[in-house]
Order: C-alpha cells, then sequence, then structure tokens
C-alpha cells in the first residue's frame, strides 16, 4: 500500500475524523447510541453507503453529466440506502425497527455527498472506495465509543448483557440525547487534547 | 464527447434511473418473502405480549421460528367474524401454515362503511382460561397506530394490550407502544358495550377507580385521540361478539340477565330488552 493510499485510509478515522473534526452527521450520531448493537448495525450501514456510493460514483465520474451531477450521486446514493434498508429488513428486523428512519436518514448524511463531492468525483475508484469506506470507519468508530457509556451507564448493560451490578441503579439522564452530545464533547476535548493543531489560537 | 449536451443529460438521467429502478424492484422482490415473515412473527409476538402469554423481555429474545411454534401451541382457534358478530370462516392455526387477518387497514375502511367487515377474532389457552384477542387500528398523528387487546374468557375484562406505530415522535407518540407503563394500565379494565363510548383515554388523567379509561400520555395528545378512536371504532365493530361473549357466561352464572342480542336466558326465559346491555329474563 503506497504512502497516498494509507493517509487516505487512516486521516478520516482519527486526525479528520468526520464527526469529531468535521462535525458531520452529529444527528443521527446523537440519536442511534442509545444500545451498542443499533450504533454497530449503524456504523456498518454506514460503512457499506459510503464505500459502494463513492465506488460507484467514481467509476461513472467521467460520464456524469456537470450540471446534474448532484442529482446522480443522490440517486446512487438513495440506491444504497435503500438497498441496505431492504436487507436489514430481511435479516435485521427488530434493529432495523429500532434504528427506524435513520437507516433511511443516511442519505441526508453530509458525510456520503461530502465525501463523493470532495473526493470521488476526482479520484479513480479504489482510492475512493477506501476512501468512501474510512469515513464510515470514523464515524462508526465515535459511534461505538458513545453508545458503549452511554449503554454502560444508561443500562447497565452492554449489547443487551448485564455488565454493572444489579446494585448499579441506571442513570436515565445519559440515555437521553443531551448526554450523547455531552460524551461527544468530552471525546473532542479528548482529541484536541492530544492533537495540538486543531486547537484556535 | 460533450457531456453537457441537454440531449445527453436527458438521455443519461434516464438511463441511470431506470437501471437504479431495476436493482431495487429486484432486491425487493427477492427479499420480500424473508420481510413478510418478519412482520408475521412480530404481529403473532404482538398478539402473544398481549395475551400475557410470554413476557416482553423473552419476547425480545425469541426468533421468528419459535415465535411461530408458540402461536400454534397456546392458540386454541382463530376465526373471521361479519359486523352480525357471526362467524365467517376459520383461520388456519397449524404451524407451518399460520394464517393471520393482515388486512386490518382495509377492514378498518369496511367498519366505517366501505363494506362488510370480515373482524379477526383469535383465541388463545392459557392454564385452561380462554383469552380472546382482538386488534384494533387507526390514524396516529403521523401514520397509522394498531394494537392488540386481550380479554378473559367472558371477554368482562382486560387481561392486557399492546399498541404499535409506524412513525409516532420517539420520546412522545411512541410511548404507547415503549412506555410498558401505559399498556399496564389496561389490565384489569372492562369494555362499557352499552355506553356510547366504549372505552376512553382521558387527557389529564382518567377518574380515579373508572373501569373503562385509563391516563393519556403528556405531550402525545394527537397519538392518543388517535388511539382512542382506534380502540372505540374497532370495538363497536366487535359489539355483538363482545356481547355474545358477555352474554353467554351470564347465562352460565344462571344470574336471570342475558345479554344484548342473546335470547338464551337461563331457565327458559325471554329476554325483555328493557334496560341497557344487561336485561332481566322474564320467566
Amino acid at each position: 500500500m503506497n504512502k497516498d493510499l494509507k493517509n487516505t485510509l487512516l486521516n478520516p478515522i482519527f486526525k479528520g475524523n468526520p464527526i469529531s473534526v468535521l462535525v458531520l452527521g452529529i444527528c443521527s450520531a446523537l440519536a442511534v447510541t442509545v444500545q451498542l448493537k443499533g450504533a454497530l448495525v449503524m456504523a456498518l450501514s454506514v460503512i457499506v453507503v459510503t464505500g459502494l456510493s463513492s465506488l460507484v460514483v467514481s467509476l461513472i465520474r467521467n460520464t456524469i453529466p456537470n450540471r446534474v451531477r448532484i442529482i446522480v450521486q443522490l440517486v446512487v446514493v438513495a440506491m444504497m440506502v435503500i438497498l441496505v434498508d431492504q436487507i436489514l429488513k430481511a435479516y435485521a428486523y427488530s434493529t432495523d425497527k429500532q434504528l427506524s428512519v435513520y437507516i433511511g436518514l443516511i442519505i441526508t448524511n453530509c458525510i456520503v455527498m461530502g465525501r463523493i463531492e470532495a473526493f470521488a468525483l476526482g479520484n479513480k475508484p479504489w482510492p475512493s472506495f477506501i476512501d468512501g469506506v474510512a469515513n464510515g470507519v470514523g464515524y462508526g468508530l465515535i459511534l461505538v465509543i458513545v453508545a458503549f457509556f452511554r449503554e454502560l451507564f444508561g443500562s447497565g448493560t452492554l449489547l443487551g448483557f448485564q455488565i454493572l451490578p444489579d446494585s448499579y441503579v441506571p442513570n436515565n439522564l445519559v440515555i437521553l440525547p443531551p448526554m450523547a452530545l455531552i460524551f461527544l464533547g468530552c471525546i473532542v476535548w479528548v482529541q484536541r487534547a492530544i492533537q495540538k493543531d486543531l486547537q484556535e489560537k | 464527447m460533450n457531456t453537457n449536451s441537454n440531449i445527453y443529460t436527458v438521455i443519461y438521467t434516464t438511463i441511470i434511473v431506470v437501471i437504479v429502478a431495476a436493482v431495487l424492484a429486484f432486491v425487493a422482490m427477492t427479499l420480500k418473502p424473508l420481510q413478510d415473515a418478519n412482520i408475521k412473527a412480530e404481529t403473532i409476538s404482538q398478539m402473544l405480549s398481549a395475551a400475557q402469554l410470554v413476557n416482553d423481555s423473552d419476547l425480545q429474545k425469541m426468533d421468528n421460528k419459535s415465535v411461530l411454534a408458540k402461536y400454534s401451541e397456546s392458540v386454541r382457534t382463530a376465526f373471521l367474524i361479519n359486523s352480525k358478530g357471526a362467524k365467517v370462516r376459520e383461520l388456519n392455526t397449524e404451524d407451518g401454515s399460520i394464517e393471520l387477518a393482515d388486512n386490518l387497514k382495509e377492514q378498518n375502511y369496511n367498519i366505517k362503511g366501505a363494506g362488510e367487515p370480515n373482524l379477526p377474532v383469535y383465541v388463545f389457552d392459557k392454564a385452561g382460561e380462554e383469552i380472546y384477542v382482538l386488534p384494533v387500528y387507526g390514524a396516529g398523528l403521523w401514520g397509522p397506530v394498531w394494537g392488540y387487546i386481550a380479554f378473559n374468557d367472558d371477554c368482562s375484562k382486560i387481561v392486557g394490550a399492546y399498541f404499535d406505530h409506524s412513525g409516532e415522535t420517539p420520546g412522545l407518540g411512541a410511548k404507547i407502544k415503549d412506555e410498558p407503563s401505559f399498556r399496564e394500565q389496561f389490565k384489569g379494565k372492562s369494555v362499557d358495550i352499552a355506553g356510547t363510548k366504549l372505552f376512553a383515554i382521558v387527557k389529564g388523567g382518567a377518574p380515579e377507580g373508572a373501569t373503562g379509561a385509563v391516563d393519556a400520555i403528556a405531550g402525545a395528545t394527537m397519538t392518543c385521540n388517535g388511539l382512542d378512536a382506534a380502540i372505540n371504532t374497532w370495538l363497536s365493530a366487535y359489539k355483538p361478539f363482545l356481547a355474545t361473549q358477555m352474554g353467554a357466561s351470564l347465562s352460565k352464572e344462571c344470574d336471570g340477565s342475558c345479554g344484548e342480542n342473546s335470547g338464551d336466558c337461563c331457565g327458559g326465559g325471554s329476554c325483555n330488552g328493557s334496560c341497557g346491555g344487561n336485561h332481566q329474563c322474564n320467566r
């Protein structure tokens, strides 16, 4: 793997993370992180959608008429999202119900369109695919971290298994969306403490 | 090739859309049987939950197959009735070919006057007692709301209820499903088939000791009103059936009263039909 490709893969996961640095896709990050299982499925769905739509758009990038390029990208992204939704409905019905509208709303997730516009339109299919997947992983990583703490302290469980003893009283605030924002703030704080160049003067 | 000409743009977008539509149609058709099986198992699990046959935490762990098996094992019979309360036909309850009345939306139109409704009745066996599970269906705020209400063997008491929705607001209207305490309220209540309103979901709280009313959910007035209407519309349609059930048990107990339409008075008297749904028998 050459250096560029490695950078494409690793940059979105930490240094240029779509949630904690670019602050994209916050809405769904707050909504689907109550339970770890939901967050994992959502992360996986976003990885598939960002990866495959970047790949497809990159494959047809030289044929897309410039004036309607956003529409064409949207059609491709919408197709991927509906495919993911249909597959989840068939194979993971209860999780799909739990994620409800948020699977459908991946289509409006700025990360997907943002990466297609910024990267896939000007790069070859393979790097574009890597870029899409990496951004999905970056998004999913934050989701899983937030969901880990929210499920642990909000329900005392992880993936549905009891972790904390019965004597622990679940903190209901953690289940509510505001707490997701606070956890997210903490992640941004930690990242900025490690990565000094992100700090404003 | 000039990719910016009008003709190219029109042809290109047309081809893209046709390809995408074809892919989606193919996938949707391929996955349809699996999705239908999921929906069927979910419907059954909601009925099992309403009938208190399986508790909710166990139900979440059950896969489709065990849900269907549990249904076949615990159901005694299932049938469709018309608006007069007469049986139209039986529904198959054998494991492997379970038949459900899943066209609640269509029946909802029929109840409101579009045609003759075929209303499902599911009879479960719980430790020798009969449990009658009846569906309700109506409009919530953003989409349909529906549910299953389970009655005891003479339909005089509600033993449990389960409600679901397609898109009510999480944290507000969605509480009809997510908040177990809302469903718990229905336990032990009864339906007033003689009154104009059979059951009420009361905003601001049901009166203390009310038998036919429960508290509405704060912040979910529209959803609760929709559910209230759904329950009343559907149970009204089931009125003749419920009356027969209640009447049958009354004549069994032989306290000298009879149901609204039932001619079967204990001791062979005839119904005087004068006072509400709970007439006295002439002997």
